[in-house]
C-alpha cells in the first residue's frame, strides 16, 4: 500500500451486464495494464468500515468506474471521505462504441471488448494523474 | 428489483479483490439464473449501501441470505445495519474449509475446480432459500 499509487474502484454489477464490465475492466487494469501503480478497492468494505480501506480511499487519489446512473461506486467513496480524480460511466462507453455486454454472467465479446477499452482509458487516466 | 410475495434477496460480496469473491458471485447468478430462478432476486450490495431505499425496504420485508467470500462479511454487517438480521448467512471462506485440497487462484478466470466449487454454494444458497421460503410459509417453529 504505497503512494504514488492510484485506487480504482468498481461497481460490483451484480445484475447488471454494464456493472459486470466494470468489475471485468479494472481486473484488467490492475492486473495487466498498470499491476504496479494501482491498488484495487471492494465498495462493501468502505462502508462496512474496515479502515485499512477508508484510509487508502481518503489519501490517494481515486479512479471510479460506475456501471450505471446509481454511480454506486462514486457515491460509496465520496461519502468515505475520498476524492475522485477520474471516473468512467460505462454506459456513456457502451453508448459511444456501439457495444452491447449479453449479460451479468456473461458479458461476451462486445463486453470483453468494452472492458478493454474502459480499462485502457483507467490506465490512461492513471498516467496522468502520475504525471500530476 | 420489483416487490413481489414469496421471494427471498440474496445479497451478495462484490468481492473485487479476492477469488472467494468471485465465487460468491458466480454461485448466487447460478442461483438467479438456473437453481430458484422463481424464488429469489439480487440486492446489489454497492448500491444498498449507497442507500437504494427499494433495495433496503425490500431487505426489511422479505427474507435474505447474504453470501460473503471472506471473513469482514461485508454483506451480512450491511444488511444487519440497514435493514435487520439476514434469515441465513454464508461465508465462502467457512465453506472452503470443508475443501483444504482446493487453492483459490483467480479473480477473474476461474478454474474448472473453482467452478465446481462455486456450484457447491449455489446448492447451499438453494437450499437455504428453500428454508427461508419454508419458515415464512410456517412461521409456528421459527427461532427468534
Amino acid at each position: 500500500m504505497g503512494s504514488g499509487k492510484v485506487v480504482v474502484v468498481a461497481c460490483a454489477g451484480m445484475d447488471k451486464a454494464l456493472g459486470a464490465v466494470a468489475r471485468e475492466s479494472v481486473f484488467k487494469v490492475v492486473e495487466v495494464l498498470r499491476p504496479g501503480k494501482t491498488e484495487l478497492v471492494c465498495l462493501p468494505p468502505l462502508l462496512a468500515g474496515v479502515s485499512s480501506y477508508s484510509e487508502l480511499v481518503k489519501t490517494l487519489p481515486v479512479v471510479a468506474v460506475d456501471g450505471c446512473a446509481e454511480r454506486c461506486a462514486t457515491k460509496l467513496v465520496v461519502k468515505t471521505g475520498g476524492k475522485i480524480r477520474g471516473r468512467i460511466m460505462v454506459p456513456d462507453s457502451a453508448k459511444k462504441h456501439g457495444l452491447v455486454p449479453k449479460s451479468a454472467s456473461d458479458i461476451g465479446s462486445d463486453g470483453a471488448k468494452l472492458a478493454e477499452i474502459i480499462a485502457e482509458e483507467v490506465a490512461s487516466i492513471i498516467d496522468k494523474l502520475a504525471e500530476g | 428489483m420489483g416487490m413481489a410475495s414469496n421471494k427471498v434477496g440474496i445479497v451478495s460480496c462484490s468481492g473485487e479483490e479476492i477469488p472467494e469473491g468471485t465465487i460468491s458471485r458466480i454461485a448466487t447468478r447460478l442461483v438467479l439464473e438456473k437453481l430458484r430462478p422463481e424464488e429469489t432476486v439480487t440486492i446489489c450490495l454497492p448500491l444498498f449501501l449507497a442507500g437504494g431505499e427499494d433495495e433496503r425496504a425490500f431487505a426489511r420485508v422479505f427474507p435474505t441470505i447474504t453470501v460473503d467470500g471472506c471473513e469482514k462479511r461485508c454483506a451480512e454487517i450491511g444488511t444487519k445495519k440497514y435493514s435487520g438480521k439476514p434469515t441465513a448467512t454464508i461465508v465462502i471462506t467457512d465453506i472452503l474449509k470443508k475443501y483444504p485440497q482446493l487453492k483459490l487462484k483467480s479473480r477473474d478466470d476461474p478454474s474448472a475446480e473453482e467452478l465446481v466449487l462455486a456450484e457447491k454454494v449455489a446448492e447451499e444458497i438453494a437450499k437455504k432459500v428453500d428454508e427461508a421460503l419454508e419458515q415464512k410459509r410456517h412461521p409456528t417453529g421459527r427461532e427468534e
